[in-house]
């Protein structure tokens, strides 16, 4: 089988994923001093969006109490909203590569209605727990944070809550 | 087969090969961008250059290894299967290591952690943690995929994704305006527990490898006992 096969063609199997991204966060971590992260990214993409409509969110008790921003940052122009692009870029390049790209359309009203809902959910969440599965899991469990662990444990719960409702009203 | 079968068959094929059309002359543009953005970002900005680089592998990964988080914690419930938790617990195992070693050189010999500036993802964890972790985990599943798969399946056209991350948007808005009522309930009064403080880094990192392999054979065991898929 040729290297463009192997790469580009067929999937690769979970364990060389897991590998890959365990070194690419663990290079981000040594030459930026962050670890990935993504949702704190969203979050500050809405509050320019409000910013834009005249809303004062920095005003926001949220924003006063912390700052996740590097210095200099602002709303828009920040390490999260390279970060995010560069994954969207990376995941656009290598379908194309692969010729896999298509649009692919809403199948019913029933999925727009959990996908916008499931969103609203996850974003929610990512206040309370400090982050996503990868921020408040994925890079917080080798940071020795016990939040981690807890996090892992109660997104399972999350997971098993999920399972029964996508069997009772979704699939 | 009926006759009705054999154009369904045809049909199908047609599909397939229309798919198959090559895009590789829009991979090559993107690529390229991609390059001369990283270009602009070495001459600007050396830390967004790191980012970058790392995002776009991050993405290309994640796409290619069909990685999803949200996998992770509904397949080994919905249908008993573990393999991507098992390479999730993979890449713990090794970032362990790593994340251990940059600590390390942060805090030297010094006895004190100073734990709201050392390398890594530490924060308060108390009941708001597993109300979050809840609430997250419900919607990951009723919404088919999480941050981070939220991205990649932007990159592959699902117009569904797109919503979920306009979801996504306003969910962090409203967590964050309503943020003061659980800082002032729970998070403020909540400790930051950073477990080499009271262990010290080399024994959280060896006990916590010890625990990650212990844990992926248990894993394993379940997958095997469990998994649908296999039988």
């Amino acid at each position: 089988m040729s290297l463009y096969n192997r790469i580009i063609k067929k999937p690769w199997p979970y364990w060389v994923g897991g590998i890959l991204l365990g070194i690419f966060n663990v290079i981000l971590l040594t030459t930026t001093g962050q670890s990935w992260t993504i949702t704190t990214g969203f979050l500050y993409f809405g509050a320019h969006i409000l910013n834009i409509f005249g809303l004062q969110p920095s005003d926001w008790y949220y924003f006063r109490q912390n700052t996740w921003l590097l210095p200099g940052e602002t709303f828009i122009r920040n390490y999260y909203t390279v970060l995010n692009l560069a994954v969207i870029l990376g995941s656009l390049i290598a379908v194309l590569w692969a010729s896999e790209f298509k649009w692919k359309k809403i199948k019913n009203k029933k999925q727009l209605f959990f996908g916008f809902l499931g969103g609203i959910l996850m974003g929610y969440g990512t206040r309370l727990s400090f982050g996503c599965n990868i921020g408040a899991y994925f890079s917080a469990i080798p940071s020795f944070s016990l939040h981690g662990w807890v996090t892992a444990v109660f997104m399972l719960v999350g997971a098993w809550i999920g399972c029964k409702v996508l069997l009772k009203y979704i699939l | 087969m009926s006759s009705s079968k054999i154009e369904e068959l045809k049909k199908r094929r047609q599909k397939e090969n229309k798919a198959k059309s090559s895009q590789i002359p829009y991979a090559a543009i993107f690529t390229v961008v991609a390059i001369v953005i990283y270009g602009v970002f070495l001459k600007i900005n050396l830390k967004y250059s790191t980012f970058w680089i790392i995002g776009l592998l991050i993405g290309f990964t994640i796409q290619r290894s069909r990685f999803c988080f949200t996998a992770s914690f509904r397949d080994p419930i919905l249908v008993g299967n573990t393999s991507v938790l098992k390479a999730i617990i993979i890449a713990f195992i090794i970032m362990t290591i790593g994340f251990a070693l940059v600590q390390y050189i942060f805090v030297g010999d010094s006895e004190i952690f100073d734990i709201y500036n050392i390398p890594g993802q530490i924060h308060p964890v108390g009941i708001h943690t597993a109300i979050g972790a809840i609430i997250f985990g419900i919607g990951m599943v009723i919404s088919g995929g999480c941050a981070s798969g939220t991205l990649m399946r932007i990159g592959e056209g699902f117009i569904l994704q797109i919503v979920v991350l306009v979801g996504f948007i306003v969910g962090t808005l409203l967590g964050a305006r309503q943020y003061e009522f659980w800082d002032k309930l729970f998070i403020s009064k909540s400790p930051t527990v950073y477990i080499p403080q009271y262990i010290g880094l080399p024994i959280a990192m060896i006990g916590q490898i010890v625990i990650l392999i212990l844990l992926y054979f248990f894993v394993d065991w379940y997958d095997r006992k469990n998994n649908l898929m296999m039988m």
